[in-house]
């Protein structure tokens, strides 16, 4: 019986016209996003005496607080610093007492009076062509003030607390920010390694498979929720509510076989676009010689964006049927948004995101690296997706027997 | 199915918030046609909603064939409702609506494709099995929702206001539908339209405002109006005054003729005339007289 | 004139409550998710074509709410009062209300000592918000499904924030670019939008 349900349900799915328009976008959206051919040179490898072999991660104590420190003394310049609290940008103006604690933190960890550190960023800007972009950007992304010798990171930490308390939550000066925002230029010994583990690991077509979920996870934060919406309101629409409800067939079959059809038809075509999408990476990986990765079309997507599907779809499912209304829009929007806003890194740290970042080709060696943090992200969400189906079996069978939904018995107008 | 079917009610109660939908009722059905009458507001759908385990009741018991109503999955398997505003999801056609419903009663692949064409054959959409249920007519729909209500082999089977809004001939039909089924069935049928019941259902009771205000055979709620409903010839222009005066359950007028129905207790006047019962008067006799607690 | 205010006060109280109190709970929330003190020009249009213009998505895809049951809808049709009436009565409403609430948040921008410039920034933001609007109510409109409806404006939005080189004249968050020139484009689309939609809706059985 539960499979025929589900294969009705995949049928009536066929059907729809949100359906169609969920392909629609998801696949205008990722073939106009990822058709940039300029990332072939990073499969091709790093050559000797480039002038850049880009950037990597560092753990480096020494590299963190000269960072750290850098972007402070650029803030307090500005006399204005940037927070992201509960994912939108907030400014923060602190008082001048404020500013001159903060600048007296700096002279402490640097061992220089404020205005050497500022006559020092005056000759090392110096250095570059600041009305060119790129240099700007490399200035900027290479700007350290140096800590003084002998100070601890455990006292960096403690300065970085207070300047946290003074600015407000959501600051760079967060542990978990400036610790995941310090980069150095690779050199080519560090870019060949680099390539190497791409090579070995990523077979191409893994690498570009992680670029198009970083993608793909975008979308799939919210449109997945319009399939199980639509779903879920049908029953009211057609007026078939009570005619369903009064079969003997259990609350578990019928909201389970709605929500596995749905998460596997809202799963279907993001295979099938990563399949088509990752063709010509096969191609280039043959021409440089070695053997791609076939299935990582379906790997990758099973793994970062499969969780995301289901989890989008259980809540769509449970705040709809709780209401009978289109709620889980508005909560939805505002996840997604706040998702979009709260981003540290564009690739990587994923702590507890719905869509994993990942907006770049390669760091294969900062992915492994990750790679365990990913996992467990995942499974929670998994978990998480399962508990709200069940929970939801629970809200249905409790709508079956009393006729009326959570949101009905609260607001209905009773005489 | 000779097994025992019957359905028990015992001091049945529903609120909803302070209004009672279903005041101590106290009911019992047995095989055969059953019908429901009431005006609207009586507790006839709350009724037939907490046999079909659709509401859950405030008070009493109801037991469904032995089976308390609160084992929902199995009254469920055993029950059939056609609820008053039947329809299914427009872009199916009727066999697709039809065979989804039967999966849902928990019928298999096999079982279904035997059963679902001769259904909709026994109903008479063969010929209509193609078409989506938005392009059905009413008829079609609701003969689509007997269909449904049937198709698992209910012990019984509750229908609201299946007629409504039907031509004659379609009217006519579901009855002869109703009436062959109940032959090993319970079906329950509520209905305003009193020609249904008077031609239908052997037993039936009357409810209004939550309350039994009869139960029993037609013969014995027609023998409650013997000898109390009369016909009379007057003038057009006494009409008025006459309804003020007594219980008029007909009026047919033929120029500055009137010729109307009345009950009362008494002959109303000279002119009126004893003429048998029918149900409607019975029913109307229950409505007014109720008011004024005669009953 | 006492018939629409009929028509508006009924839809107002029997069917937009629910959206009026989501739009509402949105701005309330905003003091939680953005900071309205001391902000730059750029600042100040990030926050007003970022996060309000979503109001505007909110406010104006839930109009055709009640006629997603077609015999509601059959039957408004078959009274002697025209469709587009009905829908003209309720856009009006709704458009006040983005007025109402853009100026809401441009105050508080004023208020805090932001950057605020109300002979260009007003204009141009109310438009932003009213396209995004026209664009669910329009295909709520056409589709006869407001979930629809909500799914592109929002899709729309989101696009928007990638993809921006796609929609030309017709790109959200030009405010945070330093244009200002785009809100009489904005208005008109916004308007033939939701007039052809309006004729698509009336020429379906």
């Amino acid at each position: 019986m539960f499979g025929a349900l589900f294969g009705k349900e995949c049928k009536q799915i066929l059907k729809s016209l949100v359906y169609y328009f969920y392909i629609l976008v998801l696949a205008l959206f990722l073939s106009t996003q990822l058709k940039n051919p300029d990332w072939i040179e990073e499969i091709e490898g790093p050559k000797p005496n480039q002038e850049h072999y880009g950037m990597k991660e560092t753990h480096d104590k020494n590299v963190i607080m000269g960072h750290t420190l850098a972007s402070l003394t650029e803030e307090i310049g500005r006399e204005s610093f940037s927070t992201y609290p509960y994912g939108f940008y907030k400014g923060v103006a602190p008082t001048k007492d404020e500013l001159a604690t903060m600048k007296k933190i700096i002279e402490s960890c640097t061992g220089k009076s404020w205005d050497r550190i500022l006559e020092e960023q005056e000759k090392y800007y110096e250095q570059f062509d600041m009305t060119d972009m790129s240099s700007s950007i490399m200035a900027s992304e290479n700007y350290q003030v140096k800590p003084r010798e002998d100070l601890t990171y455990a006292d960096f930490q403690k300065n970085m607390e207070r300047v946290t308390k003074i600015i407000g939550k959501g600051s760079y000066y967060e542990k978990e920010s400036y610790e995941s925002g310090a980069t150095v230029p690779m050199s080519y010994e560090e870019a060949l390694k680099e390539y190497e583990t791409m090579r070995k690991h990523d077979r191409v077509t893994g690498a570009y498979m992680r670029l198009f979920c970083d993608y793909a996870g975008i979308m799939l934060a919210f449109l997945p929720m319009f399939l199980g919406v639509t779903r879920c309101l049908r029953d009211q629409r057609a007026v078939a509510m009570q005619v369903i409800h009064a079969k003997s067939v259990s609350s578990a079959k019928i909201i389970l076989s709605r929500y596995l059809a749905n998460v596997f038809m809202a799963f279907l075509p993001v295979v099938l676009i990563g399949f088509i999408l990752q063709l010509p990476y096969c191609y280039y990986a043959h021409t440089l010689g070695f053997q791609p990765d076939y299935f990582a079309f379906l790997t990758y997507p099973i793994v970062w964006l499969l969780p995301e599907i289901m989890v989008v779809m259980s809540l769509a499912f449970l705040i709809t049927e709780m209401t009978d209304k289109i709620f889980v829009v508005f909560i939805q929007i505002f996840w997604m948004l706040a998702e979009e806003f709260t981003t540290v890194s564009l690739a990587g740290h994923f702590g507890m995101r719905l869509a994993l970042r990942w907006n770049t080709i390669g760091a294969t060696q900062d992915y492994l690296a990750q790679r365990q943090d990913l996992y467990w992200n995942r499974s929670i969400y998994t978990v998480i997706a399962v508990l709200l189906i069940a929970f939801c079996v629970v809200i249905y069978e409790k709508k079956r027997k009393e006729g009326e939904s959570l949101y009905a018995k609260i607001f209905k107008n009773r005489h | 199915m000779s097994e025992n079917i019957e359905i028990k009610i015992r001091d049945l109660s529903k609120h909803y918030g302070s209004k009672k939908a279903l005041d101590h009722v106290n009911l019992n059905i047995r095989q055969g046609m059953f019908g429901l009458l009431g005006p609207n507001g009586a507790g006839k759908t709350t009724l037939m909603k907490i046999m079909t385990t659709l509401t859950k009741k405030s008070g009493g018991e109801v037991t469904v064939c032995e089976i308390p109503v609160e084992e929902c999955r199995k009254v469920r398997e055993i029950t059939g409702y056609l609820p008053q505003d039947f329809s299914m999801y427009g872009n199916m056609s009727a066999y697709e609506a039809l065979d989804y419903l039967a999966v849902l009663s928990g019928m298999g692949k096999r079982e279904r494709r035997e059963k679902v064409p001769k259904m909709l054959e026994k109903v008479n959409l063969k010929e209509q099995q193609k078409t989506k249920v938005k392009a059905m007519s009413g008829g079609m729909r609701r003969r689509l929702g007997i269909a449904q209500a049937l198709i698992h082999n209910p012990k019984v089977v509750v229908v609201d206001e299946p007629t409504a809004g039907l031509d004659p001939e379609e009217r006519v039909r579901f009855r002869n539908l109703l009436c062959e089924i109940a032959k090993e069935r319970i079906v329950i049928l509520s209905t305003h339209i009193v020609g249904d019941i008077e031609a239908t259902c052997e037993e039936i009771a009357v409810l209004n405002e939550g309350k039994i205000l009869f139960r029993g055979t037609i013969n014995e709620l027609l023998q409650m109006v013997e000898g109390k409903v009369y016909t009379a010839e007057i003038s057009t222009m006494e009409v008025s005054k006459v309804q003020k005066k007594f219980l008029v359950t007909g009026i047919l007028t033929t120029g500055n003729i009137t010729r109307i129905k009345i009950i009362s207790q008494m002959q109303p006047m000279e002119q009126a005339q004893l003429c048998p019962p029918d149900v409607e008067d019975a029913y109307m006799y229950l409505m007014k007289y109720k008011e004024y607690g005669e009953v | 004139m006492q018939k629409y205010s009929k028509i508006g006060i009924s839809y107002f109280k029997g069917q937009y409550l629910p959206h009026l109190a989501v739009t509402l709970l949105f701005c309330l929330l905003s003091v939680c998710f953005v900071s309205f003190r001391n902000l730059e020009l750029m600042q100040s249009a990030k926050i007003l074509e970022m996060y309000v213009s979503l109001a505007g998505i909110f406010l104006m895809t839930p109009l055709l709410m009640p006629e997603q049951n077609v015999e509601i809808w059959q039957l408004e049709k078959s009274k002697a009062t025209p469709m587009w009436q009905i829908y003209l009565v309720r856009l009006l409403l709704s458009s006040v209300l983005v007025a109402f609430v853009y100026t809401a948040f441009s105050l508080a921008l004023e208020i805090n000592d932001s950057a605020f410039l109300w002979d260009k920034m007003w204009i141009c933001g109310i438009s932003e918000l009213f396209l995004l609007g026209a664009i669910g109510f329009a295909v709520s409109a056409i589709t006869n499904q407001v979930v629809i409806g909500y799914m592109i404006a929002v899709i729309y939005y989101v696009a928007n924030i990638g993809g921006r080189k796609y929609f030309g004249g017709l790109a959200l968050f030009q405010m945070m670019e330093g244009k200002y020139d785009f809100a009489g484009r904005m208005f008109a689309v916004g308007i033939a939008v939701i007039v052809l939609s309006i004729l698509i809706r009336e020429r379906q059985k």
